[in-house]
């Protein structure tokens, strides 16, 4: 074996291979069906554990609605119990056993239970049915503040300020300062008015003691700051919402998108290695392993591709976003990836979404592919790192596809 | 203050879940069923993957309450978890078919560990529409999906079943296009893979690009002389195996396939043979009397494909085009090169006397293994 001047074996220098190995094994432990020897094997570890206070919470409320199934507080609860969990646990499962709850109710729904109807709708996307279901809430009950509050936060991400901030405002009026901050501090930021944004979520922070309400507007304070250009600044308030020790994938996310933005890739590997199980975590944890150029990269990608396609098996589109990032980033089909994020991009509109419209348009050199996104920017007034110096590398290409 | 709290962690929470809905835990994905149905005539299998998460909120499957399923405890509950599962699927080809449960086990899908359900049985018809009726947990989950896999006389469909759409009809010729290319392709790819036919079909074609001058052979001394040759043999093969294969295909005749094969093998050595010390000089002939034999060959192909009884001539006339296909491809290769070669020695002495005698050797071995049904070689 030739050794290189390092005095390395040369076989290190195949990281890619070893890869691309792992990529076989996992294939072929990818089994065909089996009969297990061992009558003690363990073929499943349930997420719900028995001693968890949340199941005994569970099971008592399961056994509410048994004895009275048309019971609209028992029924309610229950609903609302499994939608906490599939927002705690991440698991859509929680989402399909609610909306089968809601269906069996034997008779017109009452209000607190088209409020978390919408609630459900809105977590698979249906946000038009999501806000059929909102508004009838406060038809009958107009000072239902968290209709009013889920109502908001949908406007902004289909980019309809002037309901969100009617919203915001609602909320102000009925005695929710800390809500009406959130609410208008992002509305702000999405129109492009940062600074007063950034005020805005500092107020709401102040008046918050909750710690996950503080998790919640740190984070959306260091996304701003980031917007702003105000890297330390966002650095600092990132931190500060990790220092509150509450596992928070959202903020993970964020957290992980900023570090890959300054190419700090170790540091994403190190906090979401064990994070693997949500589709969004993983899919920084594999951009992170290829900005490593790590072994790693092909076997997680490969990962993410069983996921995708496990999802798009079933018609479901709530990961576009995500795909058309993994397509773009991870594929390098820019083509497709495109296409995933324009589709994604007719259903929301935040600046994560058109950021990877922007990302996609630019890799195909295709300025024509953004003119949504452009349009959006015009009219929302948006601006932030790094979509602003986007939207102008791709208004400084030739027009038309080359 | 504490309620207003509760609501920004909703309003949070409602943003965080719009854009990404996140997990903290495993491997996380909305509920699906694996529904894999091949119908083939009046039989009908079935493989059901079930995850095990589901069938514990739907039956409970953790006995001892250890947060663990093992295989044991599936087993265990093996015959109510069947009896749940065939309450919910319905299978109908001119009325409900029998399914009867086969045996249970285990695979691994993105999200866990899943029963693999093994059912097979039999319909009240062999043909018509087929409809598939599935109900599975949608009572307790609204989001759950049977992915459908469906195998239909060959015809593949795939389909998702939900709560809005829990019964669906399959047409089984539906699309006669889809047959007609399905039969066209295995006629084509039974020719390319039925080494005895290309052989002796090749064994007629070699002499064609030459022409006997005195005690010996010199090329063709036009494209068109050595191309008319060829159309007289394909021509004469073609026509004969047409006639045989339908009859056959139609069942007016039916010959033993050990026959058959052998007398294929036979008509291999003969044409090589002929090759070799010519008897016969109207190769044509050769061609019409032993293509009739190679027709019934095709025909038992097509007896293994099975002939949909809705529209049996369409795939008789399909099968057949596609072994002519696959054939004009054969000739449309050896053509040019053996009119490009004829005049060299290579030709005549190398591709012809050497090939026809190896070809002579192979098909010896093929008639003597398959008259006598032995196996000489551990290949053939």
């Amino acid at each position: 074996m030739p050794s290189n001047p390092m005095g390395e074996p040369s076989w290190r220098i195949g990281p890619k291979l070893a890869g691309l190995f792992l990529v076989l094994v996992a294939t072929l432990c990818w089994s065909a069906p089996r009969t297990p020897l061992d009558v003690n094997e363990v073929l499943e570890r349930l997420v719900v554990k028995a001693a968890d206070p949340s199941t005994a919470l569970l099971r008592g409320y399961q056994k509410a609605v048994g004895n009275a199934p048309a019971d609209v507080r028992a029924v309610g609860d229950l609903a609302r119990l499994y939608f906490d969990l599939a927002g705690e646990s991440g698991d859509p499962r929680y989402v399909g056993y609610a909306e089968a709850l809601i269906n069996r109710y034997p008779a017109a729904l009452p209000a607190e239970l088209l409020f978390v109807r919408g609630l459900l709708r809105q977590y698979r996307h249906a946000f038009a049915e999501a806000q059929q279901d909102f508004a009838a809430v406060l038809a009958s009950k107009p000072d239902f503040l968290e209709a009013q509050g889920w109502r908001g936060a949908i406007f902004l991400v289909q980019a309809d300020y002037a309901n969100a901030k009617l919203a915001c405002d609602a909320l102000g009026a009925a005695g929710a300062p800390t809500l009406q901050a959130g609410c208008l501090g992002l509305t702000l930021a999405y129109t492009g008015q940062l600074a007063p944004a950034y005020r805005e979520l500092e107020r709401g922070l102040a008046l918050a003691g909750n710690p996950s309400n503080r998790l919640w507007l740190l984070t959306r304070l260091a996304e701003v700051a980031a917007w702003q250009g105000r890297v330390a600044l966002a650095e600092k308030h990132y931190r500060s919402a990790l220092s509150l020790g509450i596992s928070d994938a959202y903020l993970l996310a964020a957290w992980s998108d900023f570090l890959l933005d300054q190419r700090r890739p170790l540091e994403v590997i190190r906090d979401l290695t064990g994070r693997e199980a949500s589709d969004p975590l993983l899919l920084r944890l594999a951009l992170a392993h290829q900005q490593t150029a790590s072994s790693k990269a092909p076997v997680l990608e490969k990962m993410l591709e069983e996921r995708f396609a496990a999802t798009r098996l079933r018609g479901d589109t709530t990961h576009r976003a995500e795909e058309a990032r993994y397509t773009l980033m991870l594929r390098r089909n820019v083509n497709s990836a495109l296409v995933l994020a324009q589709a994604n991009f007719e259903v929301q509109r935040e600046p994560r979404d058109a950021r990877i419209v922007l990302e996609a348009a630019l890799a195909a050199g295709d300025p024509a592919a953004a003119k949504k996104v452009q349009s959006w920017l015009q009219s929302s007034g948006f601006h932030g790192a790094p979509l602003s110096q986007q939207m102008q590398a791709l208004e400084a290409l030739p027009k038309g596809k080359p | 203050m504490s309620r207003q709290f509760e609501f920004l962690t909703r309003f949070a929470m409602a943003l965080a879940c719009m854009v990404l809905p996140l997990s903290s835990a495993m491997a996380h994905k909305s509920s699906d069923s694996y529904l894999t149905v091949r119908a083939s005539g009046d039989q009908v299998n079935v493989q059901w993957d079930i995850a095990l998460r589901d069938i514990q909120f739907a039956i409970g499957l953790d006995d001892n309450g250890d947060d663990q399923i093992t295989w044991g405890e599936l087993q265990r509950r093996q015959s109510e978890l069947q009896a749940w599962a065939a309450s919910r699927l319905s299978v109908q080809r001119g009325g409900r078919c029998t399914l009867k449960e086969q045996a249970l086990q285990v695979d691994e899908h993105t999200d866990g560990s899943y029963a693999v359900l093994a059912l097979s049985g039999s319909c009240p018809r062999s043909q018509g529409p087929l409809t598939i009726q599935y109900s599975l947990l949608f009572d307790l989950d609204a989001q759950h999906r049977g992915l459908l896999k469906l195998d239909l006389d060959g015809l593949v469909h795939s389909s998702v079943l939900g709560p809005q759409n829990s019964v669906m009809q399959f047409s089984d010729n539906a699309s006669l296009g889809a047959q007609f290319l399905r039969y066209l392709q295995e006629g084509m790819w039974h020719i390319w893979i039925g080494f005895d036919h290309i052989l002796f079909l090749l064994a007629l074609l070699l002499p064609a690009v030459l022409v006997r001058q005195g005690a010996g052979l010199r090329g063709a001394a036009s494209f068109r002389q050595a191309g008319l040759g060829v159309l007289w043999v394909v021509t004469a093969f073609t026509l004969a195996h047409s006639i045989t294969l339908s009859l056959a295909a139609l069942e007016l005749i039916s010959l033993p396939s050990r026959a058959v094969e052998s007398a294929i093998a036979a008509s291999v050595v003969l044409a090589a043979a002929n090759n070799l010390h010519p008897v016969v000089q109207a190769r044509w002939a050769m061609a019409f009397f032993f293509g009739l034999i190679h027709g019934f060959g095709f025909a038992s192909v097509l007896a293994e494909l099975g002939l949909p009884a809705g529209s049996l001539a369409l795939s008789l006339v399909s099968f057949n085009l596609g072994v002519e296909l696959g054939q004009l491809a054969i000739v449309a290769v050896f053509l040019p090169l053996a009119f490009v070669l004829r005049h060299t020695p290579f030709y005549q002495l190398g591709v012809l006397r050497a090939g026809s005698l190896a070809a002579l050797v192979v098909a010896l071995v093929w008639f003597v293994e398959r008259a006598f049904d032995l196996s000489v070689f551990w290949w053939a």
